[in-house]
C-alpha cells in the first residue's frame, strides 16, 4: 500500500515536472555580454540597461505572447572580453538553457565571433554593440541596432556638406584623414573615402593614414598631418588615442577649421582630461540625449529614477535592443523561431528612442538609421548640431582659433 | 606494456582521462563538451611548447605565432574551396617553416635573450597581419559556413591531443629526446660531446610548431572565425608558457596537468562573480608561487610529498619507478 | 633643412621620454642581471599613485616625484628581500626563474590596479598640459620638455653617484665582475638590494612622467615595455650612457621614418621590435660595443 502511495506521488510530481521543463509560460532570453575584461566598462552598461529594458516589462506584469501574459526570464552571462569563450556561452545558452532568442554582446570581435551560431541551429540573435558591416547579411537569424559606422562617416560628411551650403565653410575642401588599425577604424575610412570619391569637385583627400592603437607617439603622424595643410581634421580613435592625440595637435598647434574624433569627443572622459582643447570638436554617435523627442525626454527620466545616472548611448542602445526584441516576439504571437524571426525582419518600431524615431532592419538584418552629430560648446556644454530639424544648437564652423 | 609506459612516463589517470575524453560525447552535454574540447587544446599547446621549453630548456614566448599561422592557413584555404581537414597538414607545414625562419638567427641567444627575441617575433607578426589586406586585416576572416560539424572537431582535437601527448611520451624515451635533456642542462658540455645543438634545437621547434598550428587550424574548424586579436595575441602566448611552467616543466605529466587546471580554473572563475575580478591575480600568483617555491612546478610538490612518505615507510625491496 | 632640423630635436625630446622608461630595466639587469618584467607593471602603478595624488591632495605630478621616487625605492628595497632574495642564485647568466616571477608580478600588479581604481581611462590634467613653446620653427609640449629634463637630471645625476659615491663603485664593481667585487669586500646582498630599489624607483618616475603625457589604464605599459627592451638591448644592456644612446638611436628611427619615408606609421611597431630581434642576433652586446670593436663577452654567454 505504501509503495502504491510513493508510485502515486511519482506520477504525479512527473506530471506537474515534465511538462514544466518544457514549459511555454516563460519567454527565455538569453545574452553573453563582456562584464569584465577589456570591454568591461561599457559592457558592464549593457549588462545594466539590458536588465532594466526586462524588468520594466516583468514589473508591468510580463510580455503579452499570443493572448497570454509571460515572464521573461534573462540568462545573462560573462564571457570576460573573450571571443573564443563569447560564442561558446551563446551555444550553451542555445543548446541546453534552450533559449528562445539571443542578445549578443558588444565590441566587433565579439559579436562577429558570436554571430556564427545563430545559423547553425536557427535561433533569432540580436546585437547593440556592433556597427562592423560585414558581420551583417550572412545570415538571416542575425540582426543588428547599431548602423554601419561607414554611414558615421557618411553622416559627418554630410554635415559638413551642409556647413558648405550655409555658408559656413567655403568649398573645396582638404581632408586629412587618421584612423586607427582596427575594424571600426577601417570602416570609418572607408565612409569618408567613397564620399569624397563620390563628390570630387567639393572635397579632396591629400592625406590618409592608420595608427596603431596605444601610439607612443603622435608627433609623427600629426608632422605629416601638418605637412598636408589640410582643411579639415578627421580622425578615429580610441580613448586612450583620442586623448594623447589631440593633447598633442594642442601642444604642436596645429589648427584646422573643423576637428572630429569620430564618435569621440562628447564624452564626459574625454572633456575631463583635455579641458578647453576638447572645445568645438563634433562628433558623430548612434545615440544622443539631447534627442528633443518626447519618448528620449521619458526614457532620460525612468531611467535616471531607475539607476541615478544619465543615460549614455549604450545604455540607450542595448535598451532600445532588447525592446525591438520583446516587441517582435509580441508581434509574432508565438515563442517560435521563425515566427520571431520574421516580426523582427518586418519590424517597424515606431516611438522608438532611436534618431530618426523609427526602428527597423533593412535586408542584411542591420539598421541604417540616422546618426547625430554633437558639437562641444566651451564651458563643458554639448549642442546637437544634425539631423537639423533635431538640433538643440548652431553648429560653430570655422573653429574660432585665436 | 606497463613498463614501457611507466618509462615515459604516462601515469595511469592519464589513461583514465583519455578514456573520458573519448566516451564523453556519448554522456554528457554540449556545454561539457566544449569545456573538454578546451582542455584539449590546451593540452595540445602546453604538451608541444613543452617540447622545446621543458625538454630543450629553450623558453619560447612566441608561440600564437604558430596557432595564427595554422587558423589562418585553413580559413584561408577553406575559403578557396579546400576540405578544412585537408588544409591541416597545409598550416603544420607553414609553421615549421615559419619556426626554421625564427629559430635560425634566435638560437644563437642564450636564455632570456631568446625568450625576448621570440616576444618580438610574435608581436611583429601580429602587426604585420593586422595591416594587411589578404588577411582581412583587422577584422579577421569567416570560414565557409556549410562545413561546422561539432563532433568531427572534438574528436579531431581529442586525437589530436591524444597524438601530442604519445609523440611527447616517444621523444622522451628517445636519443633525441635524451640529446635535448643534454642540452637543457649544459649546452655546452652537450656540444662537446658532439650534439650539434643547433639542430636538434630546431627540430624540437619544428615538431612543436607543427603541433601547435594543426591545433590552430582545428581552433579555426571549431570557431569559424579568427581575428589577429584571437589567435596572434600575446596573452595566448603567455597563457600557452604558464600551463607547462605551473603543472611541471620538463616532464611528460606537467603540461597535461597544467592544462587540466588552468581549464578547470577557467570554468570556475568565470562562473564565480567574486573571483572574476581576481584572475589575473590567481594566474600571476600562482606563476609566483611556483618560481619561488617548487620551480618545477605541481609535479615537483607532488614528487616532494612522495619522497617525505616514502621517508616515513619501512623501507622495501621494489625498486621505485620513475615518474 | 629647417625641416631636419626639427625632426633632430623631436626626436632628441622623444629619447629623452623613451630614456626614462628604460633606465630602470637597466640598472636591475646591470646589477643583478634580472630581466624585470614587472616594470611595465610598477610604472604602470606610479601613474596611479600620482593620479591619487593630484586628485586628492592637487599634488602636481613633477613635485610628486619627491614623494613617488622614495616611497617606490622602498618597495623595491622590499620586493628585492621577499621575492628576489629567495632564487637560487644559479649560473652566470639572468635566469628564467626571475623573468617569470617577475612576469608574474606584473600581473597581479595589474590586478591591484583594477580592484583599487578600477578599468576606466584615467588622465592627469594640468594648467600646463596643453601649453607649448617654440623652438626652431615648430611648437613643443611643455609636458614633453619637462620630461626630457627630468631624463637629463637623472642621467647625470646617476653618472655621478656611480662615479663618485661609494655605492656606486660598489655597483659598478658587480657589475662588471660579481666575484672579484665580493671578494674585495662588497656586501652583495645590500648592492642588491639597493640596486632593485633605484631600478624601482626609476621605472616610478618612468611611470609618473608618462602620467603627465598619456591617457592609461591598468593594462598601461605593455608596447612600452617592449620599446624599453630594444632601447637597453640596443645601447648594451650594461651602461646609463648606452641606454641614452639607444633611446636616440630609436626615436630617431621611428621620426625619420615617419617624415622621410611613406611607411605607415601603423608599422612602427613592427619596426621596433624586428629592431630589437635584429640586434639580439647580430650585436648581442649593443651598438657601443660594436663601435668599440671588440666585446668583453662572447654571445655564448
Amino acid at each position: 500500500m505504501k509503495l502504491l502511495g510513493v508510485l502515486r506521488n511519482w506520477v504525479l510530481a512527473g506530471l506537474v515536472l515534465v511538462p514544466a521543463a518544457y514549459a511555454q509560460d516563460v519567454v527565455r532570453i538569453g545574452a553573453v555580454l563582456p562584464v569584465t575584461g577589456k570591454e568591461s566598462k561599457i559592457g558592464s552598461a549593457y549588462k545594466q540597461a539590458t536588465e532594466l529594458a526586462v524588468k520594466e516589462v516583468n514589473d508591468a506584469g510580463g510580455l503579452l505572447v499570443g493572448g497570454k501574459k509571460l515572464k521573461i526570464d534573462l540568462s545573462l552571462l560573462d564571457d570576460t572580453s573573450d571571443a573564443a569563450k563569447s560564442a561558446q556561452l551563446v551555444e550553451q545558452l542555445i543548446t541546453q538553457s534552450k533559449v528562445h532568442a539571443v542578445i549578443g554582446g558588444y565590441g566587433s570581435q565579439l559579436v562577429q565571433a558570436q554571430s556564427v551560431v545563430p545559423e547553425r541551429y536557427g535561433i533569432p540573435y540580436i546585437s547593440g554593440g556592433a556597427g562592423a558591416t560585414s558581420i551583417y547579411g550572412r545570415s538571416k537569424w542575425v540582426f543588428g541596432t547599431l548602423s554601419p559606422v561607414e554611414h558615421l562617416a557618411a553622416t559627418q560628411m554630410d554635415f559638413l556638406q551642409d556647413l558648405v551650403a550655409t555658408g559656413k565653410l567655403k568649398a573645396p575642401l582638404s581632408i586629412a584623414l587618421l584612423s586607427e588599425q582596427t575594424e571600426h577604424g577601417n570602416d570609418y575610412a572607408k565612409g569618408v573615402k567613397e564620399y569624397v570619391a563620390a563628390h570630387p569637385a567639393a572635397w579632396k583627400l591629400p592625406l590618409e593614414q592608420k595608427f596603431e592603437l596605444y601610439t607612443a607617439d603622435f608627433r609623427p603622424l600629426l608632422g605629416r598631418v601638418q605637412a598636408a595643410k589640410a582643411d579639415l581634421f578627421m580622425a578615429d580613435a580610441h580613448l586612450e588615442d583620442f586623448v594623447n592625440m589631440q593633447r598633442t595637435y594642442t601642444q604642436m598647434g596645429l589648427r584646422n577649421q573643423m576637428i572630429t574624433y569620430g564618435a569621440r569627443g562628447a564624452d564626459v572622459s574625454g572633456r575631463k582630461s583635455l579641458g578647453a582643447a576638447a572645445d568645438y570638436i563634433f562628433a558623430s554617435g548612434w545615440w544622443s540625449d539631447l534627442l528633443p523627442y518626447p519618448q528620449v525626454k521619458a526614457f532620460n527620466a525612468r531611467y535616471k529614477a531607475a539607476t541615478g545616472a544619465e543615460p549614455q548611448w549604450y545604455h540607450a542602445m542595448a535598451y532600445e535592443t532588447v525592446r525591438a526584441l520583446l516587441v517582435a516576439i509580441q508581434h509574432a504571437g508565438s515563442l517560435d523561431p521563425e515566427k520571431i524571426r520574421s516580426a523582427l525582419a518586418s519590424l517597424k518600431l515606431t516611438e522608438s528612442i532611436v534618431p530618426g524615431g523609427v526602428l527597423s532592419f533593412t535586408k542584411t538584418g542591420q539598421v541604417d538609421l540616422p546618426f547625430v552629430v554633437t558639437q562641444n560648446k566651451p564651458d563643458g556644454k554639448v549642442d546637437l548640431v544634425w539631423p537639423k530639424n533635431d538640433k538643440t544648437g548652431e553648429p560653430v564652423a570655422p573653429i574660432p582659433w585665436h | 606494456m606497463s613498463a614501457w609506459l611507466k618509462k615515459t612516463g604516462v601515469a595511469p589517470w592519464m589513461v583514465v582521462l583519455a578514456a573520458a575524453l573519448l566516451l564523453a560525447p556519448l554522456v554528457a552535454d554540449r556545454g561539457t563538451l566544449n569545456d573538454l574540447w578546451s582542455v584539449a587544446f590546451a593540452v595540445v599547446l602546453a604538451s608541444a611548447w613543452n617540447l622545446l621549453g621543458g625538454f630543450a630548456g629553450q623558453i619560447s614566448l612566441g608561440y600564437s605565432a604558430f596557432v595564427g599561422i595554422g587558423a589562418y592557413t585553413t580559413v584561408l584555404l577553406a575559403n578557396a574551396g579546400w576540405n578544412p581537414w585537408l588544409t591541416l597538414p597545409v598550416g603544420a607545414v607553414l609553421a615549421v617553416l615559419f619556426s626554421v625562419v625564427v629559430g635560425l638567427p634566435t638560437f644563437r641567444l642564450r636564455g632570456p635573450y631568446f625568450s625576448i627575441a621570440t616576444i618580438g617575433v610574435s608581436e611583429a607578426v601580429r602587426v604585420i597581419a593586422s595591416g594587411m589586406e589578404f588577411t582581412g586585416g583587422s577584422s579577421g576572416l569567416r570560414m565557409p559556413s556549410a562545413n561546422f560539424h561539432f563532433l568531427s572537431n572534438y574528436y579531431g582535437m581529442a586525437g589530436l591531443a591524444l597524438l601530442t601527448v604519445g609523440l611527447v611520451a616517444w621523444v622522451r624515451v628517445s636519443a633525441f629526446g635524451m640529446a635535448l635533456e643534454a642540452i637543457r642542462q649544459d649546452i655546452d658540455a652537450a656540444e662537446a660531446l658532439g650534439i650539434h645543438s643547433t639542430r636538434y634545437k630546431l627540430l624540437a621547434h619544428a615538431l612543436s610548431a607543427a603541433l601547435v598550428g594543426a591545433g590552430g587550424g582545428l581552433f579555426a574548424m571549431n570557431f569559424q572565425y579568427i581575428s589577429p586579436g584571437s589567435v596572434f595575441d600575446f596573452p595566448l602566448s603567455l597563457r600557452i608558457v604558464l600551463m607547462p611552467i605551473v603543472g611541471g616543466i620538463g616532464t611528460l605529466v606537467g603540461p597535461v596537468l597544467g592544462a587540466v587546471l588552468f581549464g578547470y580554473l577557467q570554468i570556475k572563475l568565470l562562473a564565480s562573480p567574486t573571483l572574476r575580478d581576481w584572475n589575473l591575480f590567481i594566474y600571476g600568483g600562482l606563476l609566483m608561487a611556483v618560481m619561488l617555491f617548487e620551480p618545477r612546478g605541481i609535479v615537483g610538490i607532488w614528487e616532494r610529498l612522495r619522497r617525505l612518505w616514502r621517508r616515513r615507510a619501512p623501507p622495501t625491496l621494489e625498486a621505485s619507478g620513475g615518474a | 633643412m629647417e625641416r631636419l632640423a626639427s625632426v633632430l630635436l623631436s626626436s632628441l625630446l622623444l629619447a629623452g621620454l623613451y630614456a626614462t622608461m628604460s633606465y630602470g630595466l637597466a640598472v636591475i639587469y646591470g646589477v643583478m642581471r634580472i630581466i624585470n618584467l614587472a616594470h611595465a607593471g610598477l610604472m604602470m602603478l606610479a601613474a596611479y599613485v600620482t593620479l591619487t595624488l593630484n586628485t586628492r591632495f592637487g599634488l602636481d605630478p613633477f613635485l610628486s616625484l619627491l614623494v613617488v621616487a622614495p616611497l617606490f625605492f622602498g618597495l623595491g628595497v622590499v620586493l628585492d628581500l621577499t621575492l628576489i632574495r629567495r632564487l637560487p642564485r644559479g649560473g652566470t647568466g639572468p635566469s628564467m626563474q626571475s623573468l617569470l616571477l617577475l612576469f608574474g608580478l606584473w600581473l597581479v600588479l595589474q590586478n591591484l590596479a583594477y580592484v583599487v581604481w578600477g578599468g576606466d581611462t584615467q588622465s592627469i590634467l594640468t594648467p600646463y598640459t596643453m601649453s607649448s613653446v617654440p623652438l626652431l620653427g615648430e611648437r613643443y609640449g611643455v609636458p614633453l620638455l619637462l620630461v626630457f629634463a627630468v631624463s637629463l637630471l637623472s642621467l647625470v645625476g646617476l653618472t655621478i653617484v656611480l662615479r663618485r659615491t661609494f655605492l656606486g663603485k660598489a655597483i659598478r664593481a658587480v657589475t662588471q665582475n660579481r666575484d672579484a667585487a665580493l671578494l674585495s669586500g662588497v656586501n652583495a646582498g645590500r648592492i642588491s638590494a639597493v640596486a632593485f630599489g633605484l631600478g624601482t624607483a626609476f621605472a616610478a618616475i618612468a611611470g609618473t612622467m608618462l602620467s603627465t603625457l598619456y591617457a592609461f589604464t591598468p593594462d598601461f605599459g605593455r608596447s612600452l615595455l617592449l620599446k624599453a627592451f630594444c632601447i637597453i638591448v640596443l645601447g648594451g644592456m650594461e651602461s646609463f650612457t648606452g641606454v641614452a644612446i639607444g633611446a636616440l638611436v630609436l626615436a630617431l628611427i621611428e621620426n625619420l621614418a615617419a617624415a622621410y619615408t611613406t611607411i605607415p606609421t601603423s608599422f612602427q611597431d613592427a619596426i621596433s621590435f624586428s629592431l630589437l630581434v635584429l640586434v639580439l642576433v647580430f650585436a648581442p652586446n649593443g651598438l657601443p660595443a660594436l663601435f668599440r670593436g671588440f666585446s668583453r663577452r662572447a654571445v655564448a654567454r
